[in-house]
């Protein structure tokens, strides 16, 4: 095996992807030209081996040979790294309408599971499992190194090279924009890693994501474009339920609606921006999560930096987790609200210091709190921890606090319908004074909503800096929201199981469903494969003995790696895989200093063979990097493949 | 360094204590008392501490320095107590440290949960607000020139929403968004460091920039949240900021969040700044304050009454005082100039002297989302720094598809820009014509703001109040004299003349805002937003409507 650490950036590393250029990238004509690609593809495919037990046949349903602009399949000449195409090809009794590169065909119903909290059992405390103390102790020892080689550099640049520092430093009168010890961390340590960070990308982040190769001649101070593309697993984006997508009945209702209604609604709600889009969106927003009313908001960050503000201020106390995103803590801090924070997701300590504040009142003067408000999160996205929400509402009973759960993660990714942390532990969402959550994520769309009882979200119409100062929310997303959330609830045609009454008048008339996603049905296949999908992925990695974070049922799953060269290394081995498998790695300062990681997004849209890949991968790469530490029982790799649906099913 | 050796010591001495307790805790009959008090315990003690290897050496050490000099061993056991309190107390300080803090016992503080009631998470809108909501228009089908509204039979003259060069109803535009729609799905599904940077992102941000004539440009995904997170990420506690006391209210969140020292200048009022940078200046000076970052933010075309700033003159300024420049162009930008490049074309100034310009990609280009324009290094300390750009998802690709298009035509087709020039003088010449009203606003900005003039003599307009002569405070956000007029009145009066134009099928509305939030409470008006989508016959018609309801 040579030397992993020696994949370095620099070096014109391009070599070792996989190419594809972009001039074999032409436009189909028509759908025939479709079709007949997909069946040379499928010849090709079954040359390759494995005789399929049923005669293949491909039933393509109108909407996508309708849009026949196919920039993947004509991409390549082999299959083997089944991303474009499956490699057991479908029989003639499976009907796919999705791009397998966007929207992994599985057929088999057995790779499925209900995502929802068993009734009636205790929920585990977060406990973070420690590595062995030679792995501490190197990664100390790697950042001490770091540190010290960055100083050394800093102090022989400034001045063997003074130039390069020129920026850091004074010069004609002016302050640096950015002082050498502020930015130290991003110069001299992220710098060496930039290479994973900020990839671009072209296409649709779905099951497969092309990125653009790229080259750093000068040790990762430019990138440089190459102009090839290499298609990749994406193991990366928030597309829970597959839903970023460039066919099918959403991009179909969203082309529709553009006809429609424009590009954009030009101008703030209060200020001549609102459409009746905007209130049939707010509609089924509001009944999708169970609440009275909900308000949206077009950029899911600004959410909670415009609404905070408007709930709490001061004399008011914001109880917040310690791991709350930075989005929130942006808001409390306009606010002008006291701000304390608790151990994540810790009850004890919630309570310990509910007790204190309640008690001791605000400070110096002692006065009572004018409103406490509790922020939490419903999955933590570095963690893929979730909130323990049945205790914090018998806190909630007792202590008189509110609740704003923050489910830019949960929402559609948990829970049997979908419906975030409250439909997971079958609580009523009504308990929870305000439910926030983003549509970036579940609903391959963009912006965030709040939701809550009539009258406080009117008062957040008038009050919350969004509604009167920033732009509303176009149509073409607003358009995403509601065919995205309609399919999830099935509303429309067919049969209905989800317990809430059902409102096919929340749709404009004009909006046309395909039926499999009026009646509900391909939702529920999108919410049970996401919930098999991650709970065989953080089961596997457990099985093969790595040490991750977080909730099996979480769709994000954090594969702790401690040393910070190991991530660099890491990542680079996945991309430069036989299948490129494109992940996220994060470090100091999204986590605390020891504890880097990198971090498994799942979708509905990956298949049970994909998460096989990523399994294999990791077995490799851990064995490498010497990260298996975990006790416990060890499975080799064919028996995780082999009994995937117990693996599974197994309860805590 | 004699100092430093007794802390050494001390520390020792700890150490060894601890290592002691932790040796004899196994032994089944330990207990705490014995081993300070009991004879047996002080000789268990003795040899467990000396199994210890090396404590023969320390032990001679610490006993050879008591018998050359007791004194310092008392100086040691109080720097140990010291020491000790210290750890303490730095780990319990955030909880009960405080001399404030009372203790209660767990039955007082059940009493004290139990007697706690707080107040209303949100208040229930009062008639006057609910009346307020309940009269926001609601457009049904696509927005542009002449919509629909709810309610209101015909189409509408729209001189409400901010569609100042027209493409709302632009074919190509909404042509290449589809397209885009068909190639890209809409979201972009995560953060631009984590795979949600898409190349057409790049390209807009290089149109930006090449359109305005900067090294590069950064996309932020919402015009509103791109300069509250601009101006924190460079200006931080201790450095200086000089704003226009009339600022919109996303820079007053931004200057919030970046806890600088702010000081404040008239509104508009250039002397005023030269005046404030001067006090800074001698201030710094005599308090010989370390260089520190120093910023002048101010709006090229305000959002709250139209006015424009000079920009020849507040960049000779910056230079001579050594400040950087952060400037709102969400109204200019697209507005004014020959082809739309804002105020530095317009001023003939070029774009690389505003160090950070801040532009809305939403309110000219009819996408969503905002920029920042600058050098390569102010773009790329923004890239990791930006908190609304780092932990956001960036926008959807169809939308900077259309940007970029947007920014193609604006190029393309100049007469856009005239067309619009034409359609505000159009529209001014009438208003001007009208008694009761005033207009703040600059003559080629696209937004028209109107106050009423009004009819009570005591209550004084703002032009009309005596000046005092002396300067505002800088430190103050409050001007030296402020206008007086009554908000609910005016904004009454303003209401109705928003009604009854829409009864004569014109769209307008009163600039909406937060009272009880600004930092100033803004005059109340009514913001026209003027579109070169309009024919200047539309314009005349609409501006006599406004004359004719005011």
């Amino acid at each position: 095996m040579p030397s992993n650490i020696a994949l370095n950036p620099r070096s014109p590393i391009a070599s070792m992807f996989k190419k594809r250029s972009s001039q074999s990238m032409s436009v189909m004509a028509s759908a025939a030209s479709y079709l007949s690609a997909v069946s040379q593809a499928d010849a090709r495919a079954r040359a390759h081996g494995g005789t399929p037990t049923s005669t293949p046949a491909l039933s393509l349903s109108s909407s996508v040979t309708a849009s026949s602009e196919d920039t993947v399949l004509n991409e390549s000449d082999d299959n083997a790294d089944g991303l474009a195409l499956p490699l057991n090809p479908p029989t003639s009794e499976q009907v796919f309408d999705t791009l397998h590169s966007e929207f992994g065909h599985c057929a088999n119903e057995n790779f499925r599971y209900t995502s929802a909290h068993p009734a009636g059992a205790e929920v585990k405390p977060f406990e973070e499992k420690e590595p062995p103390y030679y792995i501490l102790l190197t990664t100390y020892l790697s950042y001490l190194i770091l540190i010290c080689l960055g100083h050394m550099r800093d102090f022989l640049g400034k001045r063997f090279n003074p130039k390069f520092y020129r920026h850091l430093l004074p010069y004609d009168g002016h302050a640096p924009l950015n002082s050498d010890f502020d930015s130290f961390y991003t110069r001299r340590l992220k710098a060496r890693i930039d290479d994973c960070f900020g990839h671009p990308i072209t296409g649709v982040p779905g099951r497969t994501i092309a990125l653009l190769d790229r080259t750093s001649p000068d040790h990762n101070l430019t990138q440089v474009l190459t102009g090839t593309k290499t298609r990749a697993l994406n193991i990366s984006s928030y597309n829970y339920l597959g839903f970023a997508q460039a066919r099918g009945g959403c991009a179909d209702v969203v082309e529709e609606g553009m006809r429609r209604y424009g590009v954009s609604t030009c101008g703030a709600r209060l200020e001549g921006g609102t459409s009746e889009l905007h209130l049939a969106a707010e509609a089924l927003v509001a009944n999708f999560v169970g609440q009275e009313d909900a308000l949206i908001s077009s950029m899911g960050f600004a959410t909670n930096s415009t609404i905070i503000p408007a709930l709490v201020g001061k004399g008011c106390l914001v109880i917040s987790d310690e791991l709350n995103h930075a989005s929130i803590r942006f808001g409390v801090r306009l606010s002008g609200a006291n701000v304390r924070m608790f151990k994540h997701n810790n009850m004890e300590s919630l309570e310990t210091l509910l007790r204190e504040v309640i008690s001791q009142g605000q400070p110096k003067t002692h006065r009572p709190w004018k409103k406490i408000l509790v922020i939490v999160e419903g999955l933590y996205s570095m963690e893929g921890t979730m909130v323990n929400l049945p205790v914090i509402l018998e806190l909630k009973k007792k202590y008189k606090f509110y609740l704003f759960v923050d489910e830019a993660h949960s929402i559609g990714a948990l829970g049997p319908h979908g419906r975030g942390v409250a439909d997971y532990y079958n609580i009523n969402p009504r308990d929870i004074d305000i439910l926030m959550g983003t549509f970036t994520k579940s609903f391959g769309a963009a912006g965030g909503y709040i939701s809550g009882n009539k009258s406080l979200i009117d008062r957040m119409r008038l009050r919350g800096h969004g509604g009167t100062y920033a732009e509303s929310m176009t149509p073409p997303v607003l358009m995403q929201v509601m065919a995205s959330m309609a399919s999830i609830m099935g509303v429309g045609n067919g049969p209905v199981s989800v317990p809430r009454p059902r409102a096919p008048s929340l749709l404009p008339s004009w909006m046309q469903l395909p039926p499999n996603m009026a009646d509900g049905s391909q939702g529920r296949a999108r919410l049970r494969r996401l919930a098999f999908n991650s709970r065989y992925l953080s089961r596997g990695l457990e099985k093969l003995g790595f040490i991750t974070y977080g909730h099996s049922d979480s769709p994000i799953v954090p594969l702790l790696l401690f040393n910070p060269g190991k991530m660099a290394v890491f990542a680079r081995m996945m991309r430069t895989r036989a299948t490129p498998i494109v992940i996220v790695v994060v470090a100091y300062p999204a986590t605390p200093l020891v504890t880097s990681r990198v971090r498994f997004c799942l979708s509905a849209a990956h298949t049970k063979e994909d998460i096989d890949i990523v399994l294999r991968a990791c077995d490799e790469i851990g064995d490498v990097l010497d990260l298996k530490h975990l006790e416990g029982e060890r499975w080799p790799l064919q028996r995780i493949f082999d009994n995937a649906v117990e693996l599974v099913n197994m309860q805590e | 360094m004699r100092a430093l050796d007794d802390v050494e010591v001390a520390l020792k001495r700890t150490l060894e204590l601890l290592s002691d307790a932790v040796a004899s805790s196994p032994a089944a009959s330990f207990r705490p008392t014995t081993i300070i008090t009991g004879n047996d315990g002080q000789h268990s003690l003795e040899t467990t501490f000396y199994k210890i290897p090396g404590s023969h050496v320390i032990a001679r050490y610490v006993k050879s320095s008591h018998r050359n000099d007791p004194g310092r061993t008392v100086l040691e056991i109080i720097l140990i107590l010291f020491a000790i309190r210290t750890l303490l107390q730095s780990r319990t300080r955030a909880d009960s440290g405080g001399s404030h803090f009372i203790q209660f016992n767990e039955k007082e503080i059940d009493e004290l949960v139990d007697e706690w009631t707080p107040e209303p998470l949100g208040q229930p809108l009062s008639e006057a607000e609910a009346a307020e909501l309940a009269s926001v228009p609601v457009i049904t089908g696509p927005n542009g020139v002449k919509p629909r509204l709810a309610g209101v039979g015909k189409q509408v003259l729209n001189l409400a929403s901010y569609n100042f060069t027209g493409l709302a109803s632009n074919e190509a535009i909404k042509q290449r968004a589809i397209e885009a729609l068909r190639k890209y799905g809409v979201g972009s599904c995560g953060p631009p460091q984590f795979y949600g940077t898409l190349d057409v992102h790049m390209d807009l941000e290089r149109d930006i920039a090449e359109f305005l004539g900067t090294e590069a440009a950064i996309l932020y995904s919402q015009a509103f949240a791109t300069i509250s997170s601009v101006i924190p990420a460079f200006s931080k506690r201790g450095d200086v900021i000089v704003a226009d006391r009339g600022v919109n209210f996303a820079i007053q969140k931004g200057l919030q969040i970046s806890r600088s020292t702010v000081r404040w200048f008239d509104h508009n009022d250039l002397n005023s700044l030269e005046a404030v940078l001067e006090s800074v200046k001698k201030e710094q000076r005599k308090k010989r304050s370390p260089l520190t970052r120093r910023f002048i933010v101010t709006e090229g075309i305000f959002e709250k009454d139209g006015a424009m700033v000079d920009l020849p003159k507040l960049v000779e300024l910056k230079e001579k005082y050594k400040y950087r420049l952060i400037l709102d162009e969400s109204i200019s930008f697209g507005t004014v100039g020959r082809t739309g490049r804002g105020l530095t074309e317009l001023y003939n100034v070029p774009a690389c002297k505003v160090d950070m310009l801040v532009g809305s990609v939403a309110n000219t280009l009819n996408a969503s989302g905002g920029f920042c324009a600058g050098s390569r290094i102010v773009i790329d300390h923004q890239r990791i720094n930006g908190s609304s750009f780092v932990f956001s998802a960036s926008g959807p690709a169809l939308l900077a598809v259309s940007a970029s298009e947007g920014i193609n035509v604006l190029r393309d087709t100049p007469s856009i820009l005239s067309t619009l020039q034409e359609n505000i003088q159009a529209v001014r010449s009438i208003l001007t014509r009208v008694d009761c009203i005033t207009v703040p606003s600059h003559p080629a900005s696209p937004i028209i703001h109107f106050h009423v003039r009004p009819t009570s003599p005591h209550s004084l307009l703002p032009s009309a109040v005596p000046h005092s002569g002396k300067p505002s405070n800088p430190t103050s956000i409050q001007p030296r004299d402020p206008p007086v007029f009554d908000i609910e009145l005016e904004e009454r009066l303003l209401q109705e003349i928003v009604e009854e134009a829409l009864a004569q099928g014109v769209w307008i509305t009163r600039a909406k805002r937060l009272r009880g939030q600004e930092y100033v409470e803004a005059r109340p008006s009514i913001r026209l937003a003027i579109s070169a989508g309009l024919t200047k016959k539309e314009c005349e018609k609409a501006a006599n409507v406004v004359k004719a309801a005011a």
